[in-house]
């Protein structure tokens, strides 16, 4: 049916890469971006308040520890009672590398690496500061400047080029895919081992990646931090009234635990780990499952599909249609359907779990997880 | 057809200003308060009113025009205690509100799992990749460049009534049946995409990848990749809504929507499925004996009573009483709508009203004589397979109470002497 007559020639494309500009020191709106790897455990703004971590707002000239309210690391309060005020110089050492600024410190974020990223984030935050605003105003105020000089700077940029075939399909739209390109992004990987990288980590080596990475959401025991998920334990509960659907009782495949963090966690950093952090992790929550006993285990491209998960056999295809309710030829009653007058059995008021316009942090049983 | 069990208003006009005053002055009591209902007349229609007499604002005020300041109330809601985290969570679409089968743009539901994403059309990229005679890369410009086709189609969340498996739990239709909203996408089928790739002949399951933070993927089968998905770029006419996936999604019509993959910058043919996270150890729906449904895509037949309903009570007594609401199936289309209003002891056929389309939304309404007295409201849709709606019992017979997903149990409202509605449970 397609109309379109099939381009039979090889088209090279020019393709024009631009530098990217230089960004502007301290740019609130850059680092406000940056703050997302902040927002699984932070707020800040009109109406935060202490998750993971503490709020932000007034960070700056805030005494470390101080934030009431907060159940700081014990080392973050002697910090504070060390005197430690948190300001451009101490912030930009702490985001660095948190464990090593604060050895103890509840924060089990790993640091920015990027000068520019730590300039921006603390732009960001200072604008939820008072006695920084007048400071934080005249950054502003200079963006466009620089702003300006980048963009004149840009086209005097040397472009790279970059020769692309053209599709060959029957409307000759896009062009063929790279090499490198079809690798930077299938990262998928399959129960029978398809897609898994070169590497290799053990238990021991996964305990302290874990401990800084994950254990700040999923517990130190992958029990699970308020309603993240829980990573472990769970064996014999599919049957119970609330189960405790983890790696261990539930997933079918060790695959999709490899696939998942190197594609997803930690969560506002995805991509962050290397392939032999990702093996070393993966070895290590078998370890809390108790599906490995032995520390020094080794989880290796070439050991990967020998590890099957407990659960798999219990998967089974989609047969709603076979179902009483969905017998065909039902036909549905019209009169008389039930004896006597209907009762009503439960109701939503008396559990009270709808949250009001105000919005309402009632925490009911139950949820979509 | 119009099914009516009481006869219209002989004076339609006369029963809407009835109405207007009765609303306004909650029902009954109107004569009891003051101001309305003076001899004087109406002060509303006897006094000038300032908009009658000053000037309104000018068309540049409101370059993209919003809802009236009065319809405030009309917004997508959270629940916060559902998800640990609003970045990975889910809010809902204020059906209570709507009337039609379209949803708005600005209240369709949002779930994502790592936050909406925020890509320039001009850096995004779609790949196709894996087991074709060609890997291709589209830029936004190529892909406007194929024939494009404008399809009407629901999209419901599989844990949409996730929270009720156990009984009634959250009291708004909004809550209970708010994952899901209709739109008309304007886009490019997929089949043309991929007949550009070429798919080889072991080509059987395709792997849809999100840009997004959680690099969202599900793996889909070949058959209906190549059927009805359309990958999408207009909803409603407009750009889709940074939260719904701009600038570019997945359409899988009547299937789950974590299906349609959003910031869609990836497909890949391979053989088999995935397997990944959000199609094994989420959106299974695990039985009373242990075992887990897989790869439960189609969404059920299934329908609620949006009015009356817990955040839309009935606020002007009895008399005549438009009950509305919608109905869908992810087989095709709603062949009938059944409401009942005495807890499913009798049924009267609802009036189903719009366009009837394949795998979207239909409004029904069934327009009574309310005498005041307690109802227990419930719908029941079947569709064009003859697949009927279920009632919540008889799914958690078959199911038990821990499938989380593809809840499409008949819905219950009780509606007091006072127009007040719950969301109860019956026998």
């Amino acid at each position: 049916m397609l109309k379109f007559p099939k381009s039979a020639a090889f088209a090279a494309l020019a393709f024009a890469v631009f530098a990217s500009p230089a960004l502007a020191d301290g740019d609130v709106a850059a680092g406000e971006k940056v703050f997302k790897k902040c927002s699984a455990c932070h707020t800040v703004g009109e109406g935060a308040r202490h998750r993971v971590g503490p709020e932000l707002n007034e960070l700056f000239g805030r005494e470390a520890g101080s934030a009431e309210g907060y159940k700081y690391s014990k080392a973050m309060i002697e910090a504070g009672d060390g005197g430690l005020v948190w300001d451009a110089e101490s912030l930009t050492e702490f985001l660095t590398k948190p464990k090593d600024m604060i050895k103890g410190t509840k924060m089990a974020f790993a640091g920015l690496k990027k000068q520019e990223e730590l300039a921006n984030i603390l732009a960001y935050l200072k604008t939820f500061s008072a006695a920084q605003a007048a400071e934080a105003g005249s950054v502003v105020e200079e963006q466009p400047v620089e702003t300006a000089a980048a963009e004149t700077v840009e086209p005097a940029a040397e472009p790279e080029t970059m020769v692309v075939e053209a599709s060959k399909g029957a409307f000759g739209l896009g062009r063929v895919a790279m090499p490198a390109e079809i690798v930077a992004w299938d990262i998928d990987i399959r129960p029978d081992g398809t897609g898994l990288p070169e590497g290799k980590g053990t238990v021991a080596e996964g305990d302290p990646i874990y401990a800084e990475n994950c254990a700040v959401c999923h517990g130190d025991f992958g029990e699970g931090a308020g309603r993240w998920p829980v990573l472990a334990g769970g064996q014999g509960t599919l049957l119970k009234d609330r189960p405790v659907k983890t790696i261990g009782s539930y997933w079918p495949y060790l695959s999709t635990v490899f696939d998942y963090v190197r594609r997803a966690m930690p969560f506002g950093d995805a991509r962050s780990l290397s392939d032999d952090d990702v093996y070393a992790l993966t070895a290590y929550l078998l370890y809390l499952n108790d599906i490995v006993d032995d520390e020094t285990f080794e989880l290796s491209k070439q050991n990967f599909t020998s590890v099957r998960l407990p659960n798999e056999g219990n998967f089974i295809p989609d047969d709603r249609l076979s179902e009483p309710h969905y017998a065909k030829g039902l036909e549905p009653c019209m009169s008389e359907c039930k004896p006597g007058p209907v009762k009503i059995t439960a109701r939503a008021q008396i559990i009270d779990v709808t949250p009001d316009v105000e919005g309402d942090d009632a925490n009911a049983g139950g949820g979509i997880d | 057809m119009v099914d009516r069990t009481e006869p219209k208003p002989t004076h339609p006009a006369a029963s809407r200003r009835a109405f207007l005053k009765a609303g306004l002055m909650g029902g009954a009591a109107v004569a009891a308060s003051a101001g309305v209902a003076r001899a004087a007349g109406d002060p509303l229609i006897t006094e000038i009113q300032d908009w009658n007499r000053y000037l309104g604002d000018g068309v540049d005020v409101s370059p993209y025009g919003t809802p009236s300041e009065f319809e405030a109330n009309v917004v997508r809601r959270n629940v916060p205690w559902l998800t640990a985290d609003p970045v990975s969570s889910i809010n809902f679409t204020p059906l209570h509100e709507l009337d039609g089968i379209i949803t708005p743009n600005g209240l369709c539901f949002e779930r994502h799992h790592g936050g909406a994403a925020v890509i320039d059309p001009a850096d995004h990229r779609l790949m196709i990749n894996g087991l074709v005679d060609t890997p291709l890369v589209f830029t936004m410009e190529d892909l406007k460049r194929f024939p494009r086709e404008n399809r009407l189609y629901f999209l419901e969340c599989a844990a949409n009534g996730g929270m009720e498996w156990k009984g009634s739990q959250l009291n708004g239709c909004q809550f209970t049946h708010g994952m899901i909203h209709c739109v008309v996408y304007t886009g490019v089928p997929l089949r043309y995409l991929l007949e550009e790739a070429g798919v080889k002949t072991n080509g059987k399951w395709l792997l849809a990848e999100g840009a997004d933070a959680s690099a969202m993927t599900r793996s889909i089968p070949m058959e209906k990749a190549l059927d009805d998905c359309l990958v999408a770029f207009k909803m409603n006419g407009e750009a889709l809504r940074t939260e719904q996936g701009y600038p570019l999604r997945l359409c899988v019509p009547g299937w789950e929507g974590n299906m349609w993959v959003k910031w869609l910058r990836r497909l890949e043919v391979g053989d088999e499925p995935w397997a990944q996270r959000e199609e094994t150890s989420k959106y299974t729906d695990l039985l009373a004996d242990g075992k887990a449904r897989r790869h439960t895509f189609v969404m059920d037949v299934k329908s609620v009573i949006t009015s009356p309903s817990p955040q839309a009570p009935v606020t002007h007594g009895k008399g005549p009483l438009v009950i509305s609401g919608l109905a869908w199936s992810g087989n095709g289309t709603i062949k009938r709508v059944d409401v009942t209003i005495d807890g499913g002891r009798t049924w009267q056929t609802a009036r189903i009203d719009g366009p009837s389309l394949p795998k979207a939304l239909h409004r029904f309404y069934l327009d009574i004589n309310w005498d005041g007295s307690e109802m227990l409201l419930q719908s029941r849709a079947i569709d064009d397979q003859g697949l009927v709606q279920p009632t919540k019992n008889a799914l958690r017979a078959a199911r038990g109470g821990n499938s989380i997903y593809h809840n499409n149990g008949i819905q219950t409202w009780h509606v007091n002497n006072d127009g007040v509605v719950e969301n109860v449970e019956v026998s």
